[in-house]
């Protein structure tokens, strides 16, 4: 009796010290963090990149640094948040837009004391400070192959207006079999997986083509109950069904993104209705198409919806944010490193990036990089004022009407129509 | 023996009285923000030692529910942190402005109220509940069908009833993205006037319909098999004998031999298409547009009512309005399966 007492009294004190050992070694795992810093990254493509910044900066620092990066359809923000509810937070942390940032509104370290914001134009700044380091530039125009518009005889320069890309296209269009375009246009609507480009990219264009980087007339009026102004919105309408009416009609309606950067890389559409990141593409998986056509140059045309708009549209495409509660120091350390020459040269000759920081002075290779530095340099840029539009708009709302418009469900009227009841639906 | 209890009495209080120290000691640190690495194994001791505390309480007629209770502990526990808690939470939320990651008021049931006023999410209602029929009905058909076929004497039936099943162990997101491009790049061709079915919403319903069954069928067919094996072969002999056709024998023998078998894939059924979530997200994402429903136009054609939550949530950051709907949602799956419990029940009092 007694031994068999003494027996169970000893298990119940092996399960307590197993318990307790259990518990200890979870936490003693997060309490030596003091030289490590953990890096959210949103674009997954630059992983390997990062990475061998991070071995860079651990090989000169003997700081660690963990990338951790996301991307193909992860929800970013959700994830996030289910790091916050869990205590797992990053100290260093992807945010796309003014939506994301005021998710974490209180909880962002403020750089405004770093020495790299002097450097730049591109830092996100709230009321909570210097919240958002950039780290590359995007920018958003219709691109177009260049050799293709030599060979038809249509100047790009003189692209501002509706009745010049008309009078382009129905150029280009007439010396299609000659020059072995599938259509003149590269216009994709699929509301699946690339409403991103119509609901965010496209529809950024009416926000704010044509317009100074400050002005908010039409991304305020939209978030002041989704109002669309409807003369431009009319205009723009017209636009988009110019290039309907030119577009490749077998893939504007279910075509994929991997189609559509394909078709363009090897010379088979004059224009395609995306920004420069396709670059990185054209220049990597679509490399040996690409060389067969030519390895043409490429520029971006503005989205002359209106006479006169000669901008495209460039911004950061998201920042990074460092977290309050982690380690801020080590991460404004990393951050500031970023800025540096020898990072400058990984982030642009290998990640492909365009460098926000004046002080840089690489430029990548990439086939839009000099098109983007025309623009600036001329100062005809235009904001991403998409990234204030409410959330989820362009994949539960938008994206779906621009396709209606492209299977013809919907007249130039109907769709500008339409467009409004449901920014109004997506606003109430 | 009076001696012996008191010794007891002294042991146990002392064991309650440091166990609820130590656990009170550990919440307040852990909600305080403590960094303190020893308050998980506090919390542990501390929960040991109350047990151990409740065990030599000197009671006779009670010990042994409270045996009952110690051992019936670790579950309860793993219960109320898995399920009880986040129910409750998950309740408490849905009438608050919560972010997923904050909130910073309570609202009672605006969520609630807004949710019954947003037409896209009553049309979602609407589709699920249509889709949950059409898949009662169907998949039952198509499995039961093939049930028969792979219970008959066919050659190669091994082949069949792991073929019918293999698409049942493909995850719902690899195949909602595998027939997207049957369905975008494939069929597009052969029907080719350049619109793929997913691009109108009655056809690309039509399409979740078709891959959902294509799924799920397989898995209803394993039962419907298992249920047909087990009708004794001297009933079916016996009618035979009595020259009872196939078709008899199918009506008056086969089915409501197993009745129970069929009231089980059709909860089965019923839940699951309720749940409906990956293929529906891989192979639309609730996209297709409805050109009037209750006055406006709708962009979420064929989005489900779990989806419908996701991306209210998710894509759309409104957590708290989300986490209403799968409250609802919640409710709706409780009913069904009550019944079915209830039923089931019956059913089983019948045989």
């Amino acid at each position: 009796m007694k031994a068999k007492r003494l027996f169970a009294a000893l298990l119940a004190l092996v399960m307590i010290l197993a318990l307790a050992a259990c518990g200890e070694t979870g936490e003693t795992e997060g309490a030596g963090k003091g030289d490590t810093i953990r890096l959210v990254n949103g674009k997954i493509e630059v992983d390997a990149q990062l990475k061998k910044l991070a071995q860079m900066y651990e090989e000169k620092t003997g700081v660690k640094v963990e990338i951790e990066s996301m991307g193909g359809g992860i929800d970013i923000q959700g994830t996030l948040k289910g790091y916050y509810q869990a205590g797992n937070m990053p100290d260093i942390f992807v945010n796309g837009s003014d939506a994301d940032f005021a998710n974490w509104d209180g909880l962002l370290a403020d750089m405004s004391g770093e020495a790299w914001v002097a450097d730049t134009d591109a830092a996100y700044v709230n009321k909570d400070g210097t919240v958002g380091f950039p780290y590359t530039t995007e920018a958003i125009g219709l691109a177009y192959n260049a050799d293709i518009l030599e060979k038809c005889g249509v100047d790009p320069a003189t692209l501002t207006s509706p009745a010049a890309y008309e009078e382009a296209f129905a150029k280009i269009d007439a010396k299609k079999d000659e020059l072995g375009l599938t259509a003149v246009v590269g216009y994709y609507t699929e509301p699946v997986n690339l409403y991103w480009s119509s609901g965010n990219h496209i529809f950024g264009q009416y926000l704010d083509a044509g317009l100074a980087r400050d002005n908010t007339t039409y991304i305020d009026m939209l978030n002041d109950g989704g109002k669309l102004d409807e003369a431009r919105f009319t205009d723009f309408a017209k636009f988009i069904d110019l290039l309907q009416q030119y577009a490749d009609k077998n893939m504007m309606i279910s075509g994929t993104y991997d189609q559509e950067i394909l078709n363009f890389a090897s010379g088979k559409y004059a224009f395609v209705t995306q920004g420069s990141w396709i670059g990185a593409t054209m220049t990597t998986d679509d490399k040996a198409e690409y060389e067969a056509a030519g390895s043409f140059k490429c520029a971006f045309a503005p989205y002359a919806f209106q006479d006169g708009i000669d901008t495209i549209l460039t911004n950061s495409p998201s920042w990074w944010s460092v977290y309050k509660d982690g380690n801020v120091d080590a991460a404004k350390a990393f951050l500031q490193w970023l800025t540096t020459d020898e990072a400058q040269e990984v982030l642009v000759m290998e990640a492909g990036f365009i460098s926000p920081f004046k002080s840089c002075k690489w430029v990548a290779n990439d086939p839009f990089a000099q098109t983007i530095a025309d623009y600036v340099a001329a100062g005809k840029t235009s904001n991403w004022h998409w990234q204030g539009m409410k959330e989820g708009i362009a994949q539960n709302y938008t994206g779906q009407v621009f396709n209606d418009f492209a299977q013809g469900k919907l007249d130039v009227d109907g769709f500008v129509k339409t467009m409004q009841q449901v920014c109004a639906a997506c606003y109430a | 023996m009076e001696s012996k209890n008191s010794a007891k009495k002294v042991v146990s209080l002392v064991l309650l009285l440091l166990g609820v120290g130590l656990i009170v000691g550990a919440l307040v640190l852990d909600f305080t923000g403590s960094k303190f690495s020893m308050r998980g194994a506090m919390l542990i001791v501390g929960i040991v030692a109350v047990l151990a505390g409740l065990y030599f309480i000197p009671s006779s007629g009670r010990h042994k529910d409270i045996i009952n209770v110690i051992f019936l502990f670790p579950l309860l526990f793993t219960f109320c942190v898995t399920v009880i808690i986040p129910l409750v939470l998950g309740i408490f939320y849905s009438m608050t402005d919560w972010t997923g990651i904050k909130y910073t008021q309570f609202v009672g049931f605006a969520n609630y109220a807004a949710m019954f006023k947003e037409v896209p999410f009553l049309w979602s209602l609407l589709l699920t509940i249509l889709f949950v029929v059409f898949n009662m009905i169907l998949v039952n058909v198509v499995a039961f069908v093939l049930a028969l076929l792979c219970t008959s004497r066919i050659r190669g039936i091994g082949f069949f009833r792991a073929a019918y099943f293999l698409p049942n162990l493909i995850g719902g997101i690899v195949l909602g993205y595998v027939w997207q491009f049957v369905f975008n790049n494939v069929l597009i061709k052969v029907i080719g006037n350049g619109i793929s079915l997913l691009s109108n919403t009655p056809t690309a319903f039509m399409a979740i319909i078709v891959v959902y069954i294509w799924q799920y069928a397989g898995y209803i067919m394993l039962i419907y098999i298992n249920g047909l094996v087990t009708i004794p072969g001297e009933v079916i002999e016996a009618a035979n004998i009595d020259g009872a056709k196939p078709l008899a024998t199918l009506f008056r023998i086969k089915i409501p031999m197993i009745a129970s078998t069929i009231t089980i894939c059709t909860f089965l059924t019923l839940t699951s298409a309720f749940k409906q979530f990956d293929v529906n997200m891989a192979l639309t994402n609730g996209t297709g547009s409805v050109q009037n429903f209750m006055g406006s136009y709708l962009t979420n054609g064929t989005q489900m009512l779990a989806l419908n939550i996701y991306n209210t949530a998710i894509s759309k950051n409104s957590y708290a309005l989300g986490q209403a709907k799968a409250v609802l949602f919640f409710i709706i799956l409780a009913v069904v399966s009550l019944i079915q419990v209830r039923i089931s029940n019956k059913k089983e009092v019948e045989l």
